[in-house]
């Protein structure tokens, strides 16, 4: 008998008695994965591979998928060597299969009755319904009566067909995207200070920063791959974190100046006045701005004592980070995401950032720049190419010269394209509040959770004549509040290409089949633009690649030049592209690197290294405006003021799609629960994990507490992925990018 | 590739679900359908190595570990910043169901300087060097590999009787309903054997999770700032857990951020019923000491029918009840194993006291049996008590174990003596309410301001989430300890009932040690 000895604290056994192999352990074994993927589960070892980037946030991780010998995705893992995630990813990636399979997919358009249900029906029926009713709707009350609301979250294709197809080809006017809640205020910041919506840095700055500094930004659970980028710096960086609460990120960080929420204008005035003083500035770079004089004159009165009441951050600690982001030599980097960008004041905070990086010269070289960090994985995509606020392709609606560029390009009418941008996104709804609005197309995003005050959304609601959603799931809270519902393919299931933070273009691509009668975004418009009558204009608009070809041909000239891409094979083969590469600057290049076998760009490229910006004098702006009051400061009544943000890595946005994932649900709570400090609690008679309700002037909610001392007394925070949150929130807005003000409303708390 | 987009109609009119919109439908819905393959396109050469070899190679050690050393793994906590990546590998890449991860994430607050301290702490199996799941498996499906050190679940030999989820104070193993087996983190062995790194370890974005060799005979374990009071960490004392957490200093006033989180645990309803009714068996198959089983059939039926009611419902509480017959395998470590032994050996006494009757050829059955089931029963019992008590448990701590499995017993032995003898009933009543002592101490608890506890916990689950079960406990002993005193047959319903609910709160208000969860409202067990 053979005997098996395992271990001196266990005693002979007989092998009969030890079942060391059998079905159950079988499961379990691994094999080679091969196509460079280490051990895989031998059940979901792939027959061949793929590569897509990932479909929530912004980094833009490639992710390798594992396909079965039919070319169906099942399983996937990050892609090793991609400049962007270097084979890592957050969970919401490695989950990014889970929510395909979800049971509430639309799987075929509905459309609700008489008695108010919604029932199936067929797409030729959809289809029809849609363009009668907005054509019904167009004839009656004229073009300014109907409006879109989209997405960051759909390749650009899909993005340009929309808004060309709604403008160009349906004649409407407005329709706007929910990267007006995301990134708008970043897109307006920069456009007015260079002249074009142009993030200037590459993810390699984060490795060659001296001194990182984060405002707003919760990298590690926001992005957790751009923290690996600044965990794999070797300069030993200065990590410098400005964030009302002390979040994972400024845990982890050198330096945290926990600031009061929203005193950072006041803040980065006071900065800019110090170094001023102290004259550690760079004269070259400032050589390249306007409005310097100005400026100068205008911070002369932020001494740093003046902005101690406004930061709750002492004069002296003021002193040092100015030091500290103007040290000669030293290489500055300023980073930020919603923290900035969903505020009242948001562009010009945005600019007070950009105000530094110019008159320290920390623009335009490793390891610098005035740098926002975007949401969505393509809100990028949309700021070129949504045809929203800026015409397809990097373009004014303005300019007369760009309007009669798109026109023949596209083939468009000149009389087609409209001379002005889209009215914003709270001004469509405020226009359907009043009834000039009578219809909204939602497109792959939710409002009815996730707008600013969102009882709105449920109260305007009556008011619309047509409601139609576009989504993958008809369980949303906007999908069940449709007239129509038109059932969408999701990421993972159509073809067409991203563009990331740092201005990299790269492809998703298809690789699980779409439930029932689903269609892609770009199917439904092909659909609607043949119905409507007007499909002869995207006749060329055969599928996604066809439409990336001729995207493509018209950002020739604009700051986004994108002519020298040739296809989505270039994409891959190239691990992405930053914009720009022009058809001449890739020649020119080519012919230089003729003999290298690396491709004839670099895979990490950044702007402005020359000095010059996009507006007509070459030079950037230096832009300002006094800091203004908080909308709803807290009140004897609503003692607290509230922050809101994302909850953990695992959660996007309203959870249609982090929600589906049992993984994913794992990882963060369950329901809405508010983070108090430990002494307000106390002083409330709160206990940890007691159920209290939050009430603003707007609306209340019902909520777990959470005693978490990184929150500073007097304020709450409750993650925004719970819909009740945004009944409290209080509907102000930047007045330069209509963002909405997400993160500072006044409530109360009561057990 | 679609070809049939048609020029709208002249006069641009609404078109009607035409004949070639409904071509187009066809065809768009046709072409979703297809996937294209892109094996041809970017299909990649096979056989290389791992492209992320290069990334972990310095997170895996060199070489084996030598004697006196095994593997472990070591969280750098400030590098471990929240991203739970290592969930998601670990879930992908060893192709786990579909809710199932062998690492999970928590968190740690505390600090007592603003701005107030927090960690994220990942957590797998910590590969003891005393497991208790390896000690408290009954039929030896754990093995510790005597070369790595790391702790290996043989799924084929698991029982299902969950045991080890009750021993093991980091909550590692968890049960797999649909395979009937406990499951776990086996480090990844079988990449580690070829030189790759575990899922985590290839998968953490800033390197925070890496593979050492650690001296097995360390008494230095730095676990986790574990041993603070009131900080509701597992003690690494009872197993002696292997993993190293370095990097950043723990500060004494952390606790996990789920400490207040009162969820029950799980009621485990087989055990439940197998504890009670075996006791309540006991006790009454006891009670014709004075007289004899064959003079009081009803209470020799009675006894034996709960006591088999009692064993029948152990096996509904095992997902793989064929195989247990390896049960014996255990004995050296397992209190369950020797509970299996010791009920397997009291088994035929109701059986021989019952069929007493129907065996006068064999001479003295029903006395020799009678006067065993009381120190027989007593000694099944106490390895019932044992196995909660061996888990160290606050709430399963043998005092309190022990008066609620023999006060069960007592009650119902001296409910059947007062059947026959009324002497008895005042007894009978008094042990009912004596045996609420553990409770009432534990409501008390919960009802007190204080310091966080184990205890406290379990009061706060009794008169929070657990408070109408509770009332109807002692309820139903209340007038269970009344009614007995006037007719026992009445008051057995309502005992049975009351006991039912006792053990009910046992298993649903012990505060399980585990490593530290995230806050806000967790998901029921």
């Amino acid at each position: 008998m053979r005997l098996i000895s395992n271990s001196p604290a266990t005693p002979v056994i007989p092998a009969f008695l030890k079942q060391h192999d059998g079905p159950l352990t079988r499961d379990l074994v691994q094999a080679p994965g091969d196509f460079g993927l280490g051990k895989v589960p031998a059940r979901l070892k792939p027959a061949a591979t793929t590569t897509s980037i990932c479909g929530y946030c912004a980094t833009g991780c490639q992710l390798k998928l594992h396909l079965d010998d039919d070319g169906r995705a099942i399983n996937l893992s990050p892609q090793a060597n991609y400049p962007v995630n270097l084979g890592m990813a957050c969970p919401k990636g490695w989950q990014a299969l889970d929510p395909l399979a979800a049971p509430d997919r639309g799987t075929t358009p509905l459309l609700r009755d008489a008695n108010g249900r919604l029932q199936p029906i067929d797409w030729a029926t959809a289809i029809d319904t849609f363009v009668s009713r907005f054509r019904d709707i167009q004839t009656r009350h004229g073009s300014d009566a109907a409006a879109y609301l989209s997405t960051g979250q759909i390749p650009f294709e899909e993005m340009a067909f929309l808004g060309c197809l709604w403008r160009f080809g349906m004649g409407f006017h407005h329709g706007d995207a929910n990267t007006r809640q995301c990134m708008a205020t970043a897109v307006t910041a920069y456009k007015q200070s260079f002249g074009f919506d142009a993030p200037p840095y590459t993810y390699a700055d984060f490795e060659e920063s001296d001194v990182i500094v984060l405002v707003g930004a919760n990298l590690c659970i926001a992005h957790p791959i751009l923290w690996q980028r600044i965990m794999r710096n070797r300069r030993a960086p200065k990590i410098i974190v400005i964030d009302p609460r002390a979040t994972e990120t400024a845990q982890a960080a050198t330096h945290h100046l926990q600031l009061r929420p929203k005193g950072d204008l006041a803040l980065y005035y006071a900065l800019a006045h110090c170094i001023l003083r102290d004259g550690r500035i760079d004269p070259a770079s400032i050589e390249r701005t306007e409005g310097f004089d100005e400026f100068a004159a205008f911070v002369k009165d932020f001494t740093p004592d003046s902005a101690v009441e406004a930061t709750g951050i002492p004069a002296e600690t003021i002193e040092a980070i100015a030091r500290d982001v103007s040290e000669p030599g030293k290489r500055v980097s300023w980073w930020w995401t919603m923290g900035i960008n969903q505020s009242y004041e948001g562009v010009r905070t945005a600019q007070a950032i950009i105000n530094l990086s110019l008159i320290t010269g920390n623009i335009g070289k490793p390891g610098t720049g005035p740098n926002s960090i975007t949401g969505q994985c393509n809100a990028m995509g949309s700021r070129l190419f949504s045809n929203t606020t800026s015409l397809v392709g990097g373009h004014d609606f303005g300019n007369e010269l760009h309007r009669a560029k798109v026109s023949e390009m596209l083939g468009v009418p000149l009389a087609s394209i409209p001379t002005e941008p889209t009215i914003a996104y709270d001004e469509i709804l405020r226009a359907a509040e009043d009834g000039k609005i009578k219809a909204l197309w939602i497109v792959a995003t939710n409002p009815f959770h996730s707008w600013i005050d969102s009882g709105r959304l449920e109260r305007l609601r009556d008011k619309l004549e047509f409601l139609v959603v576009q989504d993958m799931y008809h369980s949303t809270e906007s999908a069940r509040a449709a007239d129509l519902f038109l059932p969408a393919a999701g990421w993972g299931e159509k073809s067409g290409c991203f563009i990331n933070s740092e201005r990299r273009i790269a492809p998703i691509r298809p690789a699980r089949r779409a439930p029932g009668q689903t269609l892609s975004d770009f199917r439904i418009f092909q659909l609607i633009a043949h119905a409507w009558g007007c499909g002869d204009l995207f006749e060329k608009w055969t599928d996604p690649e066809a439409a990336f070809r001729i995207l493509r041909d018209l950002t020739i000239d604009r700051p986004c030049d994108i002519t020298g891409i040739s296809g989505y094979d270039h994409l891959d083969r190239a691990g992405g592209i930053q914009w720009p590469l022009g058809r001449a600057a890739l020649q020119a290049a080519a012919s230089v690197e003729a003999h290298s076998q690396d491709p004839p760009h670099s895979t990490e490229r950044r702007l402005f290294s020359d000095g010059i910006y996009y507006t007509p004098s070459g030079k950037a702006r230096l832009l300002f405006s006094p800091p203004a009051p908080m909308p709803e400061p807290p009140d004897a009544e609503h003692p607290f003021l509230l922050l809101t943000g994302r909850g953990s890595s695992s959660q996007w946005h309203t959870q249609t799609r982090t929600s589906k994932s049992d993984i994913l649900r794992k990882l963060y709570p369950s329901g809405a629960y508010v983070e108090i400090h430990p002494r307000d609690a106390r002083a409330l008679g709160i206990v940890d994990h007691q159920i209290v309700t939050v009430r603003s002037r707007r609306g209340s909610m019902i909520a777990t507490a959470y005693l978490a001392p990184t929150v500073q007394r007097g304020q709450l925070f409750i993650p925004m992925h719970y819909p009740e949150v945004n009944r409290l929130t209080h509907p102000s807005f930047d007045p330069h990018s209509r963002q909405p003000n997400y993160k500072a409303c006044a409530v109360a708390i009561v057990p | 590739m679609v070809t049939t987009l048609q020029p709208p109609p002249p006069d641009k009119a609404p078109a009607p679900p035409s004949g070639d919109l409904r071509t187009l439908i066809d065809e768009l819905v046709a072409e979703q359908g297809k996937l294209r393959t892109p094996v041809a396109c970017f299909s990649e050469y096979h056989n290389r190595q791992p492209d992320l070899a290069d990334h972990y190679r310095n997170l895996i050690p060199l070489s084996r570990p030598g004697p006196g050393e095994q593997y472990a793994f070591e969280v750098a906590l400030d590098r471990c910043t929240g991203c739970k990546a290592c969930v998601s590998a670990c879930h992908n890449l060893n192709g786990l169901d579909e809710s199932e991860a062998w690492r999970d994430t928590g968190t740690l607050v505390g600090g007592k300087v603003a701005p107030g301290w927090q960690q994220t702490i990942t957590t797998a199996c910590h590969h003891c060097e005393d497991p208790g799941c390896l000690t408290g498996c009954p039929v030896g499906a754990y093995e510790k590999d005597r070369s790595t050190g790391i702790v290996r679940h043989l799924d084929d030999q698991c029982i299902g009787c969950s045991y080890c989820i009750l021993k093991c104070p980091f909550d590692v193993p968890k049960y797999s309903k649909q395979r009937g087996i406990v499951r776990k983190c086996d480090m990844c062995h079988q990449r580690l054997s070829e030189g790759e790194a575990p899922a985590c370890v290839q998968a953490c974005p800033t390197e925070a999770i890496r593979i050492v060799k650690v001296p097995t005979t360390d008494e230095r374990r730095d676990f986790l700032g574990s041993g603070i009071l009131g900080s509701a960490l597992p003690d690494v004392a009872i197993t002696r857990p292997t993993t190293r957490y370095v990097g950043r200093e723990v500060p004494e006033t952390s606790f996990a951020a789920d400490r207040e989180q009162l969820v029950p645990q799980h009621a485990h309803w087989p055990l439940v019923f197998m504890l009670v009714l075996t006791q309540a068996g006991i006790g009454l198959l006891g009670a014709p000491i004075m007289k004899s089983a064959i003079s009081t059939p009803a209470l020799t039926w009675l006894g034996a029918i709960l006591f088999n009611a009692g064993m029948a419902a152990a096996t509904l509480h095992l997902g793989q009840p064929l195989k247990a017959w390896r049960f014996f395998l255990g004995l050296r470590t397992s209190w369950l194993s020797r509970e299996i032994l010791a009920f397997s050996l009291f088994a035929p006494i109701p059986l021989l006291l019952v069929a007493a009757p129907f065996l006068p050829f064999i001479p003295h059955v029903d006395p020799i049996a009678q006067a065993l089931v009381l120190p027989a029963g007593a000694v099944a019992i106490f390895t019932s008590a044992m196995i909660y008590h061996d888990t160290h448990r606050s709430l399963w701590r043998l005092p309190f174990s022990a008066t609620r499995f023999f006060g069960t017993m007592l009650a119902f032995l001296f409910l059947g003596l007062g059947s026959y003898q009324p002497l008895f009933l005042p007894l009978a009543s008094l042990t009912i309410c004596a045996k609420t002592a553990p409770e009432l101490y534990t409501c008390l608890l919960g009802l007190r301001e204080g310091a966080w506890t184990p205890d406290r916990h379990s009061g706060r689950l009794l008169l929070g989430p657990l408070q109408n079960f509770t009332l109807w406990r002692f309820g139903l002993a209340a007038l269970a300890a009344v009614v007995v005193l006037f007719n026992p047959w009445l008051a057995l319903p309502l005992l049975v009932s009351s006991e039912i609910l006792e053990r009910q709160l046992f298993f649903q208000a012990v505060q399980a040690p585990k490593m530290p969860g995230h806050a806000g409202p967790a998901a029921l067990h």
